[in-house]
């Protein structure tokens, strides 16, 4: 699950990064397949960004190799690593129009003219801006801008394509609807994508694998769904989606069960082995929790705040064993209709807890 | 209300007389190139060319006018060239010494004229630069140069850090960036400079004193020594003619920049 389904294309072994006392990467292992969508995802400092400029070539690694297809590239200059990619706020020439941005890469290559003007038209075809060509970057949206951005990056048929944040300038729902376009690219061109992003919807919805960075340091790697129903820290289950935390004692297990002890109330907990020692603390998302009516569900509290965000209703409760447990319900299909003040009961399956390892 | 107005009125006179104080000592060398005296003075009997013909005649003063023009594009020339260089170095580098060698490239200006003629003269006896038309176009350019890296710096400093990233990442070495990439962005910075360039050295005369003996004689030379030797009014029909040409650059460029 942590390694690549197909064959490493590219492989980063001990990266290291130092500014002053700052580590920016320490000591990064990792091997992205062909063909593969990987996204690293971590908040501002976490080193996602050093460590896509080291494998564009722009970093400089203090310690450690990048090797392409068996071929050390750490000390080529960042021209000759024959990577495309995308940067935020699209770094368009300003002084070369649509066409001339496309054909940039091809005309350093050396094409021949007719090929540069037939692959651009491709190239604008690809990324649905037939008939922008002639335009300068200034006259496009900041949409247009991406996909120019885009097409110029992926027309000498780069192996793999970097992308470093190229959605976060753009309004909420464009950026939705991008996000399906490079989906779709990535599907149709077989080309390995390296996506840096600090927004978790992104990396869920596009990634073959998702590598979550935390101070220069790998915390998990994962498919979207293994990292987002088994988080292993509590750093990977708190940034991924929305965690409830309880630190529980362990009073048994049997059957792939462990019977846990929180808050003066007793419930299941799904695993293969429990913590050693007794003791132990599990994440619990606010969606698998279920509302009832008081005296419904296995444990009682009130709705101390409710927020309505159209298909869902955030609900915070006061538990007096718990505190307060976050709750995120439908809004088409609940218990309850969700009031501040209102004594409601509440509960969820033993598969809805995970150990983490953090605790 | 009326109070307003008065101090309207008291402002408006004020911006005239500032105004006029400017302007008039510099118009005032139209009537005298026009002067039917064969000395500087304003026109008697009538207004005569004479003093416009002599300036478009007489070999000396179109010698002169020449080797200024000469000096003037070759120092903008290289000074461009230069300053661009250094310029797109530190943007590129934009550390520490790069700011301190920024600093120390603008101190120039710091400078007063007259002790930089005199540190030129001294070096330039020792490169045998004297009364040379290179001596003098590398001592312009030396002039010169901060303020052509000073349009360029404006310039580069509107232009993202991620382009010639970009450039790099889609193949391109980093001579081919430069040219391809950064010099484009820093064009209008460079025209700016240019022409900078080009009127520093043009109406340049301390260092050109200290630096000539008779070989090279530039216009400003001439003129500052028709005032000396003689009282000829040619030198207010070369200042005419100058103004004029400066006015109409003016117009032409302000107006190219609105279209």
């Amino acid at each position: 699950m942590t390694a690549p389904s197909s064959p490493s294309v590219l492989s980063i072994r001990k990266a290291v990064k130092r500014y002053g006392t700052v580590q920016a990467l320490g000591g990064i292992e990792l091997d992205i397949g062909e063909g593969e969508f990987l996204t690293l995802l971590g908040p501002s400092g976490s080193g996602k960004t050093t460590l896509l400029t080291a494998i564009a070539g722009f970093t400089g690694l203090d310690e450690g190799r990048l090797v392409l297809r068996g071929k050390d590239i750490t000390d080529l200059p960042p021209d000759r690593r024959d990577f495309g990619m995308v940067f935020q706020g699209y770094a368009l020439f300003p002084t070369m129009n649509v066409r001339n941005n496309i054909a940039f890469p091809l005309k350093v290559r050396k094409w021949k003219p007719a090929d540069i003007q037939a692959r651009v038209e491709e190239c604008l075809a690809l990324v649905q801006m037939e008939g922008f060509a002639d335009r300068m970057p200034s006259q496009l949206s900041g949409g247009q801008q991406q996909r120019v951005a885009l097409a110029r990056a992926l027309s000498f048929r780069p192996s793999v394509l970097l992308l470093d944040e190229p959605l976060s300038a753009l309004d909420k729902k464009l950026r939705a609807d991008l996000q399906w376009e490079l989906k779709d690219l990535h599907r149709k061109l077989g080309v390995t994508f390296i996506y840096v992003t600090h927004d978790q919807d992104e990396a869920l919805s596009m990634s073959d694998r998702i590598v979550i960075l935390k101070d220069g340091l790998v915390q998990q790697i994962g498919e979207p769904g293994a990292l987002y129903n088994a988080p292993r820290t509590t750093f990977v289950a708190d940034f991924l989606g929305k965690s409830n935390f309880l630190d529980v004692e362990v009073e048994g297990f049997a059957g792939g069960r462990a019977r846990c002890r929180a808050g003066g109330e007793s419930f299941e907990v799904a695993t293969e082995a429990p913590p050693a020692g007794g003791r132990g603390r599990v994440a619990l998302r606010p969606e698998r929790i279920r509302l009832a009516p008081p005296k419904g569900a296995a444990f009682e509290g009130a709705i101390r705040q409710t927020s309505y965000l159209g298909e869902r209703c955030h609900v915070i409760l006061d538990h007096p064993g718990f505190g307060q447990i976050l709750v995120s319900c439908p809004t088409w299909k609940s218990g309850v209709v969700p009031e501040d003040g209102l004594p409601v009961s509440f509960d969820w399956d033993a598969d809805a807890c995970v150990f983490l390892e953090d605790a | 209300m009326q109070k307003a107005s008065f101090f309207r009125i008291a402002m408006r006179t004020g911006a005239w007389m500032v105004l006029a104080f400017l302007l008039l000592p510099m118009l005032v060398v139209v009537p005298v190139s026009l002067t039917d005296h064969s000395y500087i003075s304003l026109p008697g009997q009538g207004l005569s060319l004479a003093h416009y013909v002599n300036y478009f005649t007489n070999p000396r003063w179109l010698e002169a006018t020449w080797q200024s023009v000469v000096i003037g594009v070759a120092v903008s020339a290289l000074a461009t060239l230069l300053g661009t260089a250094f310029a797109v170095g530190c943007w590129f580098l934009s550390d520490f010494w790069a700011t301190v060698a920024r600093w120390v490239l603008i101190t120039p200006l710091l400078v007063p004229p007259v002790v930089q003629a005199l540190g030129f003269y001294r070096f330039w006896v020792q490169l045998g630069l004297i009364d040379t038309l290179g001596g003098v176009i590398l001592a312009h350019t030396l002039l010169a140069l901060p303020y052509v890296t000073i349009s360029v710096f404006a310039a580069l400093a509107n232009l993202d850090r991620r382009i010639p990233q970009a450039a790099r990442s889609l193949g391109a070495s980093v001579w081919t960036t430069v040219i391809s990439v950064v010099v484009p962005a820093a064009r209008p910075g460079m025209l700016a400079g240019a022409l900078f360039a080009f009127i520093v050295s043009f109406d340049e005369i301390v260092a050109v004193l200290f630096l000539t003996v008779r070989n090279v004689q530039t216009l400003p030379k001439m003129i500052w020594q028709g005032i000396q030797d003689n009282i000829d009014p040619t030198i207010a029909a070369v200042a005419t003619v100058l103004t004029l040409l400066t006015a109409s650059i003016m117009v032409v460029v302000s107006l190219r920049r609105r279209n």
